[in-house]
């Protein structure tokens, strides 16, 4: 290879003197195929197409490193978190004018959001579930966020099962809209605020517990996209499958339905349920002005006298189900109210507010700002009965009278049967023993007819026939006839003796023979 | 024939060095620790964000797939684990989520890159802003959304978790935000009504399960340390207030700064008098001539003085919302802007009674501040 040629193209870089020696002329210069140099540059090549191939296979079988290559390949410029950063929004915008809900909310796709906080409720969630299986609001449009809470039992496990269950129904109308499950104990809370003594002060921090609870679920699962939020409680026996719209229907800011449950027959077979749907009355804001700051009023207790109307004792079973009251307080088993009023920041006061406090809270502070709060009278929804204490007690004193009752009976039928059994006996002997009289009176009465053939021969037969007939009586009662005619003979017998009293002593004897005889007779039947 | 020449006249020691050049790219190139931080933080967020549209607007989201042409599947079953949001005195450690919420009525550069000079990790922060369906509120979300655009599609560690714009569904009792106009006391309590609704619909509807401090921030507040966060959460309190004052050019044509929000105060026994023989739907308000509630106001006892103790901190019964970092168990146990006269006091400062009310204290920093916009 000539080394002087400072050019590819073998051209000199410089001028050279010694010309003659070299052979400068361009078509001479042939870059002479080296054969060494061309098995190289194929070596090459085909370790390219290899590498090529084998990378291509391992981007096929390896998806976990294609990532990497392909921000090598573009220099970093999209970056692998680019690639789903692209899938990714992170910015939303809605307009709020847009979920202020309507009367035909389904009509207009008006997302509900349903709350139900949840504590130890796991007997509950069948039934819960398969009101939500029945509800005919387009599911989709539904979305549902539960707060479980300080549960001891099995609630969570079931609820996530359920849940998963109804996600996955086959059935497209089935699924729900977003579903939250929010897990937040507030226990230790409970024990701090120990300011109870007895259950009555116990009410007040129970209800502001709950007023907590029901404001951390609303706090993390209301979004911008919901028109109403309904809140139900689990426990929920029966309710309409069309609750929602028919809730809905009225357009009001804030309703509730009437709240009653079933009872046992030996309780009055129906109960209001739900004493916290009520109309404020003058005294129970004159009793609120006396009441301290931290003070809440709570319904249904003797300390609190409120003569407040209630919407649960209003009830008419064959009133119109679409009328409305005004109502000041509300019941929390089943509240639709609309998104704007919870947006607007009305919540469940934890504190005492108005002196009062959760729902009841909730309706006042809602009239406060305003909106409108209505409760219907006639359209019931069914709260599931459980025994109170008392109630358990009390059916524990009834079942122990009704078994008490059984045994008596049970002692009564046997000495009944025992009584019967001896009565029987009795009657059996008693039937011999008249059989036996009978036999004996019949002969007496053969005799006695032979007799009075005989007396009748003579003038006086009367008072021979009487004693007969008196004997007879004596033995067996139930021949009254007899007797009575007997009786007559006798009444015959004593006119006739004032006629011949000569005669008297003659029918005495006869008698006191009679007499005698019976005796006799009486004792032979007591010896059998 | 270039190559093959080039390769023959490389000598064996360039040929190592370009290897070992070759050697170092590749090194650069695939070596997981080369960008590290970037790549840590764009996975985080993958983790973070939500499967489904319907999901907490504090999260980004994965957007549907447009091939399946709307037959999505169902949402699934979220848990979300209250017990584990933290708020503590060390929130980046923690990785504890900032929401920080805005009321806009005008958009201001000087907020925006406030904002973004933040030092709190951008990912664990979600914005929230409200703005009013008036022409000025249309210009600003314009405005808005341009920022938000240049902002999310810009370098990775600037980008913000997830952003939420609200239009308001009511309108504004008062049409001017004209600082005369809104400062008239006629105008206040309608004025401060509906600001506390506004407040109150941004609030619970962006608020999520996983945050774990809120961050009210003004649309007017242009200048803030970028500390702010940190600063702020590292007092551990429930509601806490930094000092707002305003920059301004005095009468010797020098630079200076005045006191802005008077919102945050202890309460006097003459307010305390005032309030008993009030009826139940009057309104005391602050820095007006006419009421002199002799309350000790904060933005008065501030010392602004270069040596000033900044970590100096006072009990307060009533707020100011220009700035106010509050923790979200506050606002989740109800504490909201009243947006009625609440024991004769409304919105922020309606607010800090509610929470007293609630058992959480309020504070304030009357040596740290924030700058509020000068028109």
């Amino acid at each position: 290879m000539n080394r002087h040629n400072a050019y590819v193209n073998g051209q000199k870089g410089y001028s050279s003197r010694e010309s003659g020696n070299l052979s400068i002329s361009p078509h001479r210069f042939q870059p002479r195929s080296q054969p060494a140099l061309r098995r190289r540059r194929q070596l090459l090549i085909r370790l390219g197409i290899a590498g090529c191939s084998s990378l291509l296979l391992m981007l096929i079988f390896f998806p976990s490193i294609r990532s990497t290559f392909l921000t090598v390949l573009t220099l970093g410029l999209m970056s692998s978190s680019d690639v789903e950063q692209l899938q990714l929004e992170t910015v939303r915008y809605y307009d709020l004018s847009e979920s202020g809900g309507t009367a035909r909310g389904w009509e207009h796709e008006e997302r509900v959001l349903m709350c139900a906080p949840l504590r130890d409720a796991e007997s509950h969630l069948p039934m819960f579930f398969s009101h939500l299986h029945n509800f005919t609001y387009p599911h989709h449009l539904v979305d549902l966020a539960f707060l479980v809470s300080d549960s001891k039992d099995n609630t969570l496990q079931l609820l996530s099962q359920m849940l998963t269950d109804l996600q996955n129904d086959p059935d497209p109308k089935q699924p729900f809209g977003e579903i939250s499950v929010i897990e937040k104990d507030f226990g230790q809370k409970v024990n701090q605020d120990v300011e109870s003594r007895h259950g009555f002060a116990a009410q007040a921090s129970r209800r502001k517990l709950m007023a907590q609870a029901r404001n951390w679920l609303l706090s993390a699962a209301l979004r911008p996209t919901h028109s109403w939020v309904y809140w139900r409680d689990a426990d929920v026996e029966t309710a309409p499958f069309t609750i929602l719209e028919d809730l809905m229907r009225h357009n009001k800011d804030v309703i509730v339905p009437n709240v009653w449950r079933p009872l046992p027959d030996w309780l009055g077979g129906e109960q209001p349920y739900d004493l916290n749907s009520w109309q404020e009355s003058e005294t129970a804001l004159a009793l609120a002005d006396t009441l301290d700051e931290d003070a809440v009023i709570v319904e249904g207790y003797a300390e609190y006298a409120t003569w407040r109307p209630h919407l649960a004792y209003l009830r008419d079973p064959y009133g119109d189900p679409d009328m409305e009251m005004e109502i000041d307080g509300v019941g929390g088993v089943s509240i639709l109210a609309k998104a704007k009023v919870f947006r607007s920041g009305v919540h469940f006061p934890a504190f005492s507010f108005e002196k009062h406090a959760e729902t009841e809270g909730f309706g006042k502070m809602a009239k406060r700002m305003q909106f409108s709060v209505v409760g219907l009278p006639h359209y019931t929804v069914w709260h599931l009965y459980e025994p109170s204490v008392d109630d358990i007690r009390h059916m524990e004193e009834m079942e122990q009278e009704r078994r008490n009752r059984e045994n008596e009976e049970k002692e009564r039928v046997e000495r009944m049967k025992k009584i019967k059994e001896e009565f029987n006996d009795q009657g059996s002997q008693w039937e011999k023993d008249k059989n036996a009289i009978d036999g004996i009176s019949q002969k007496e009465e053969q005799i006695r007819k032979e007799h009075d053939a005989a007396m009748a021969a003579q003038e006086e037969k009367g008072p021979a026939a009487q004693a007969g007939k008196e004997t007879a009586e004596g033995a067996a009662s139930k021949d009254s006839k007899d007797s009575k005619v007997a009786k007559d003979t006798k009444d015959a017998i004593d006119a006739k003796e004032g006629k011949g009293t000569k005669n008297a002593k003659n029918v005495k004897d006869t008698e006191d023979t009679a007499n005698e005889k019976e005796v006799e007779e009486a004792e032979v039947v007591k010896d059998t | 024939m270039a190559l093959p020449r080039s390769i023959r006249r490389t000598s064996p020691i360039t040929l190592i060095l370009a290897a070992v050049l070759s050697f170092g790219f590749l090194v650069f190139l695939f070596a997981p620790s080369s960008n590290s931080g970037a790549v840590s933080t764009a996975k985080r967020k993958i983790a973070n964000a939500a499967a489904h549209p319907l999901s907490p607007p504090t999260a980004p989201f994965v957007k549907p797939d447009a091939s399946l042409n709307g037959l999505s599947k169902p949402p699934p079953v979220v848990h979300y684990h209250l017990n584990n949001v933290t708020t503590t005195a060390d929130p980046i450690g923690n990785q504890e989520t900032v929401l920080i919420l805005t009321p806009l009525a005008r958009f201001y550069q000087g907020y925006w890159n406030n904002l973004l000079a933040l030092s709190y990790p951008h990912s664990l922060i979600a914005l929230g802003f409200i703005i009013p369906k008036t022409k000025e509120g249309h210009t600003a979300t314009a405005a808005l959304q341009a920022a938000i655009a240049t902002t999310q599609q810009g370098p990775e560690g600037k980008r913000f978790a997830s952003v939420t714009i609200l239009r308001q569904d009511f309108d504004p009792p008062i049409s001017s935000q004209d600082e005369s106009e809104r400062h008239k006391k006629e105008n206040q309590k309608a004025r401060r009504a509906a600001m506390s609704r506004a407040r109150n619909s941004l609030l619970f509807t962006t608020l999520g399960p996983s945050t774990s401090w809120v961050l009210w921030l003004d649309a007017d507040i242009v200048e803030t340390p970028p500390t702010l966060i940190q600063d702020l959460a590292f007092h551990d309190k429930p509601v806490l207030v930094p000092n707002c004052f305003q920059r301004f050019t005095n009468e010797e044509n020098k630079p200076d700064t005045r006191p802005y929000d008077y919102n945050s105060w202890q309460d006097s026994q003459v307010a305390a008098d005032m309030a008993r023989d009030m009826g139940p739907e009057d309104i005391i308000f602050e820095g007006y001539a006419d009421i002199a509630t002799y309350r000790t106001l904060m933005a008065m006892t501030a010392d602004r003085s270069e040596t000033r103790n900044q970590q100096a901190i006072i009990p307060l019964d009533g707020v100011g919302g220009t700035a106010l970092l509050v923790k979200a168990e506050v606002h989740r146990d109800g504490a909201m802007f009243p947006p009625f006269p609440f024991y004769h006091l409304i919105e922020t400062e309606g607010f800090a009674k509610m929470a007293r009310r609630l058992g959480w204290g309020c504070f304030g920093l009357p040596n740290y501040f924030v700058y509020h916009y000068n028109e």
